[in-house]
């Protein structure tokens, strides 16, 4: 019967990849309405007309749309953007070399979001209603709500107030020399090259912007997850247990966590769209100098081809997170394996 | 204590239960009250404001970043003017955006769900496959690009949230209206000779409204949240209009000292979405829907 | 001796909605050691509460109020828990009732079992290896006749059939030999034949065992092969209480009596005759088939023949009942009779007209109606009753102004009152929104009426109400019905011709007298030897059917 996994796992890569052309057309054709010449854009109101049209048949702009497009997409599964229009550098090896920042909070905050908001979720389900519940519904509120740069510029100020001496801008201590490679990732470098100074000034740099980030995430994953165990205590299936004395922590443990870690999982596909766009505002904030500090400066500076890669760059990291959690999903819940079988 | 005895069970009606379930959820109740004074301070705002002429461009140098006293409850900013009656007046902008955006988002969103979970095959593929590849799309990312294309300006904001806040309802409201179109009652009504008009609006429409009006509060928050952070990156409500979002921007560069300018309006936000939070939650369990 | 269980003077209160709802009134009930008891009662009766109230399983606002229960001479109420969970599947166990809903679906079937084994096992002080719980939990797999335990055990709950599953429950039960074994209206959502496979079973290990029963159940038939002494219950109080032939027999309350009558007897000088109808065809089946196809995106996609090579002709005026258990292609035939679906192959004429496809006229529209299993689904809980009853008004041309005249007579035909009109679904109850079902269909102005199971889901007493007012709406307005159902004794006593389908065919067609007397297909006769009767006499009535027989046409077929 497991034959199924291939089968699903097609599907799935199918319409994402469906997605990421859907989401390239959208944004090229966002692109071609923006009033004004791309490449008087690059060029500056200085240079002359012949430049301009120099500039206009290298970047391809007097072809026919759907020639353009097509380039436009081969020219992006190729890993090439184009060249920016500000700094006249290849879009792709500018983002690339920012993408390590942003990759690393990432996955920090992930990490965060599940340590902390499972077993919350867990707890404020099982003594529900007294005050632990109460207060782990409090906090779970004001994390969906309060915006996350004001959350994180009130860690800033808890940091000047009480902290003195922690790290609230940038993502190391300027004066280190920073590991090269192999990964970018400056958790991983560090220990790799048996810095731990390095590793240390780097965790400490990242445990605010991380928060900050997870902050909504982990108000969201919470409630989902209390939700969700709270329904699931009152099925048949937990019944039987009961009648049979099987430990309550043996039911909430086994049996109703792993039940209940489908529908966070679910949510947290879809909350990645907003946690990469929190990203662009903690980084702002933080000074974190990554993916997201480069998009924001973009979309400022109106450069049109780092704009239509960000945005595609985005749009891919949010399929993949999806097609991870789908994967998890897959091997948690047989019912998705046998359900798309028959 | 003495419980009055049940009276038959039919007789507690989904209304009685209703109720009874908001006013024993003190968190709905107090949202409920937030959401009331945001709506209030937003309507009489020229009526509650200290300084209503701090709206616009005045500039009173002699005053610039007080702190606050009786004079300025909630201090004043980097030209004077005074915060509490910005903070009011940014509810304003606050609440039209929301009014904007879920004006045509949530009437958008619905038909097209509703839609789609009736009518199978062909309809149902195209607006789920369009609201799976929004989806994919981080908004504020988007919604980021969009406003770079056009002006940044209140309008723009708008059209930019809206353009991607309508997949919500659209896959919300699709849930729903495909399990209740799987209901016997559907076909019923089908076999009856109901045309598919009178099915969408008359018989799937009315069990959906509740779960859009739960969905509508909590987006409420989510609209302002999204709002503020658009112009506290920079890409909202141009000055001099009052703007929560850019207040916060603005004061930031005045931290740690001058931290009311920062906490006021952050705050102000907070409060709003708090507020339509709580309600959505309570209105979320007073229905029992899932949302 | 004293009894095994002693349940005196119970109350128990639920808290909703600051009410206080009184479902158990002084209830007491005793089990003597090995005896099997019965605890009847329809719908919302407290008996399901009552078994709750043993096993320490009651919802969260429910309070004891008052009572106790003894078992072997120790109240359990006054048990700290610790001591109350030993008792647990060692002194009593239980059958859980829905066999699809009882187990945690992402975790195996041998998950489930290991677990209550393994901490029985530990409050009994006995210390157990993987493999030896393995091995003993084998072995009760066997027991309960599912032969492949293996695969059982290591199957996913979604993999294994009803039946299957509901004789996991089974074994669950017996893991550890309990004495007294609660089984809570088992094998109800399952086919007849299962079913009766299913009680047989139980009541084969509970006399192998020498175990205690309480049975608690709503299906008087049932009770007949499985207890000693009864208990009725009615509103959360025993109504009536005594041996079994005693009860079946001379009732003493009303309320009993009417339980009993409200059984359709298969065989017997009871037996209504549905007198045969002669008069033109209104339906006629000619080599009509179905198959719904899936396409795969890799690999080959799979076919279904859901119906194959069906003819049938129904006459005008008749009460055609249409047989067969799930899977039988029974629903999908009348579907296909009401231009719902298309068949995939032969031709359906309806009234003169013959179907191509879906597509219909208006007027055909109307002609057949139909009224739907589950009264809790087949009304909008949005639209009051007037609402729902204007609907096939307003589209078969009536004018507005006759609304209300004509929605008053329906509100007749199926006697409720007029001032329902302005009621909502939840306001009535089950019976009743059967009734508002039924006058929808009429609304039409249909000439057929297909009735998918429209009693299964009521309390039998409420059952023979809505069967009088079928069969008179018969007679006043020369209707035609298609009967879908399972329940071969009302179908005896019902309708005037029954076909019986499997797998998508039709095995026998005739008067119920003569299918009854002598059924011709096998199926027919294991399906009518599962039916549960009320008297020894009936069931030595029934067709005799060999095991292998039975096993053959289980559709729940065994691993």
């Amino acid at each position: 019967m497991n034959t199924n996994w291939l089968d699903v796992m097609l599907r799935r890569l199918l319409g994402f990849a469906g997605v990421m052309l859907v989401l390239s057309l959208m944004i090229f054709v966002l692109a071609r309405v923006v009033p004004g010449d791309p490449a008087r854009i690059a060029l500056g109101p200085s240079a002359t007309q012949e430049q301009v049209d120099a500039m206009r048949l290298e970047m391809g702009l007097d072809d026919p749309v759907l020639i353009q497009f097509v380039n436009y997409v081969g020219g992006a599964l190729r890993g090439d953007f184009g060249r920016s229009l500000i700094s006249g550098k290849p879009v792709a090896s500018e983002i690339l070399e920012l993408l390590p920042a942003t990759l690393e909070l990432v996955l920090v905050t992930v990490f965060l979001m599940i340590v902390i908001s499972v077993p919350l979720g867990v707890v404020t389900a099982r003594y529900r209603n007294s005050w632990i519940d109460n207060t782990g519904r409090f906090f779970s509120i004001i994390g969906v709500t309060m915006p996350s740069f004001l959350f994180a510029i009130l860690l800033q100020l808890a940091a000047a107030n009480f902290f003195p001496g922690w790290p609230i801008l940038g993502r190391i201590d300027y004066t280190l020399t920073v590991p090269q490679g192999p990964t970018g990732l400056l958790l991983i470098d560090s220990i790799a090259h048996g810095r731990f100074d390095v590793f240390s000034s780097a965790l400490q740099h990242l445990a605010f912007p991380a928060l900050a980030l997870a902050m909504a995430g982990i108000g969201q994953v919470t409630r989902i997850t209390r939700s969700a165990m709270i329904e699931h205590q009152r099925r048949d299936h937990v019944l039987t247990l009961k009648s049979f004395g099987v430990p309550d922590r043996v039911i909430i443990f086994r049996y109703l966590l792993k039940l209940s870690s489908i529908a966070p999982l679910t949510i947290m596909g879809l909350e990645f769209a907003s946690l990469i766009g929190n990203a662009f505002v903690v980084e702002l904030v933080f000074s974190w100098g990554g993916f997201a500090s480069y998009g924001l400066e973009a979309i400022l500076q109106k450069d049109l081809n780092a704009v239509m890669a960000v945005v595609l760059v985005s749009g891919f990291f949010f399929i993949v997170a999806n097609l991870i959690i789908d994967v998890v999903l897959l091997m948690i819940d047989p019912r998705l394996r046998f359900k798309e079988a028959r | 204590m003495t419980v009055p005895a049940m009276p038959q069970p039919e007789a507690l009606s989904t209304r009685y239960m209703a109720w009874y379930r908001f006013t024993r959820n003190p968190a709905a109740v107090i949202g409920a009250f937030m959401v009331a004074t945001v709506i209030l301070a937003a309507i009489f705002a020229p009526l509650i404001a200290p300084y209503p002429d701090h709206v616009g461009a005045v500039v009173d140098f002699r005053n610039r970043h007080a702190a606050p006293d009786l004079a300025h409850l909630l201090g004043t900013d980097k030209v004077g003017r005074d915060i509490l009656s910005r903070v009011v007046f940014g509810f304003r902008v606050s609440l039209l955006l929301v009014i904007g955006v879920l004006g045509v988002a949530v009437p958008v969103g619905a038909a097209l769900g509703l839609a789609a979970g009736y009518f199978s095959g062909l309809t149902e593929r195209i607006i789920t496959g369009f609201t799976n590849v929004m989806l994919a799309i981080p908004p504020l990312v988007m919604a980021l690009a969009i406003g770079n294309v056009l002006e940044p300006n209140l309008v723009n904001a708008m059209l930019a949230i809206t353009l991607l806040w309508w997949t919500w309802h659209a896959r919300l409201v699709y849930r729903v209206s495909k399990s209740i179109a799987a209901e016997d009652f559907i076909e019923a009504a089908r076999l009856a000779g109901a045309s598919h008009w009178h099915i969408l609006t008359r018989e799937i429409l009315p069990n959906c409204i509740s779960v859009i009006s739960v969905k509508t509060t909590l987006d409420a928050a989510f609209v302002i949240l999204f709002g503020a952070t658009l112009s506290f990156l920079g890409l909202g409500v141009k000055p001099p209009t009052p703007d929560l979002g850019s207040m916060v921007a603005d004061g930031r560069q005045f931290l740690p000292e001058m931290w009311w300018e920062v906490l006021a309006p952050g705050f102000a936000i907070f409060y709003a979405t708090l507020g339509f939070n709580l309600l959505g939650d309570g209105l979320r369990d007073m229905f029992d829907v899932e949302a | 001796m004293d009894p095994l269980l002693d349940i005196r003077d119970l109350d128990v209160a639920f808290r909703t909605y600051g009410y206080r709802a009184h479902v158990l009134k002084n209830v007491s009930l005793s089990i003597p050691e090995g005896g099997r008891v019965a605890l009847i009662g329809e719908t919302g009766s407290g008996k399901s509460v009552t078994a709750k109230s043993i096993l320490g399983t009651l919802p969260g606002n429910a309070h004891v109020e008052g009572g106790s229960i003894l078992f072997e001479g120790r109240d359990v109420l006054q048990l700290a828990e610790a001591e109350r969970d030993r008792m647990k599947g060692t002194s009593f166990s239980v059958i859980m009732q829905d066999p699809l809903s009882s187990f945690n679906p992402v975790f195996r079937i041998g998950r489930h079992l290991d677990d209550v084994m393994r901490f029985a096992d530990m409050r009994l002080g006995e210390r157990s290896g993987a493999a030896e719980r393995q091995k003993r939990i084998y072995e009760v797999l066997r027991k309960v006749q599912l032969s492949d335990p293996e695969r059982v055990f290591s199957a996913y709950p979604a993999q294994l059939s009803g039946g299957m599953r509901q004789r996991v429950l089974i074994a669950l039960a017996l893991l550890h030999q309990p004495k007294l074994l609660i089984a809570d209206e088992p094998g109800t959502a399952l086919d007849v034949t299962t079913q009766d496979e299913i009680m047989k079973l139980i009541n084969r290990l509970v006399s192998e065992n020498g175990l205690s029963l309480l049975m608690i159940t709503h299906n008087l038939g049932v009770v007949r092969q499985m207890a000693d002494d009864i208990y009725v219950m009615r509103h959360g109080e025993i109504v009536e209480h005594g041996p079994l032939r005693q009860l079946f027999t001379s009732p003493r309350e009303a309320y009993t009596r009417e339980l009993v009558d409200a059984i359709p007897p298969l065989y017997g000088p009871k037996v209504v005759d549905q007198p045969p109808v002669e008069g033109e065809t209104i339906i006629a089946l000619e080599g009509v088939s179905k198959v719904f196809s899936e396409r795969r995106l890799i690999g080959r996609g799979s076919e279904h023949t859901a119906v194959k090579d069906v003819d049938l002709a129904i006459r005008k005026g008749e009460i055609f009942g249409l047989a067969g258990e799930s899977g039988s292609g029974k629903t999908t035939v009348a579907r296909m009779i009401m231009g719902l679906i298309a068949p995939s192959a032969g031709s359906i004429t309806v009234d003169g007209v013959t179907m191509a496809g879906t597509g219909r006229s208006d007027a055909f529209r109307h002609l057949t109606q139909i009224v739907y299993q589950n009264p809790g689904t087949s009304l909008n809980p949005k639209r009051t009753v007037g609402q729902t009853l204007s609907v096939p008004l307003r589209f078969a041309g009536l004018e507005r102004a006759r609304f209300d005249a004509r929605i008053a007579e329906l509100l007749r035909h199926v006697d409720l009152p007029a001032h329902y009109v302005s009621k909502y679904p939840h306001e009535l109850s089950g019976g009743q929104k059967q009734r508002v079902a039924i006058a929808r269909a009429l609304a039409a102005n249909p000439k057929i009426i297909v009735l998918d199971e429209p009693t299964s889901a009521l309390d039998v007493s409420v059952q023979k109400n809505v069967i009088a007012l079928l069969q008179r709406l018969r007679d006043e307005l020369g209707l035609t019905y298609l009967f879908i159902s399972h329940d071969l004794s009302l179908m005896r006593n019902f309708c005037s011709r029954i076909a019986v389908m499997l797998r998508g065919e039709l095995v026998e067609e005739g008067e119920p007298k003569t299918v009854f007397a002598d059924p011709a297909h096998p199926y027919t006769r294991a399906l009518i030897a599962a039916v549960p009767v009320m008297g020894d006499e009936e069931e030595q009535m029934k067709p005799f059917v060999s095991a292998e027989e039975r096993q053959r046409f289980l559709v729940d077929a065994v691993a």
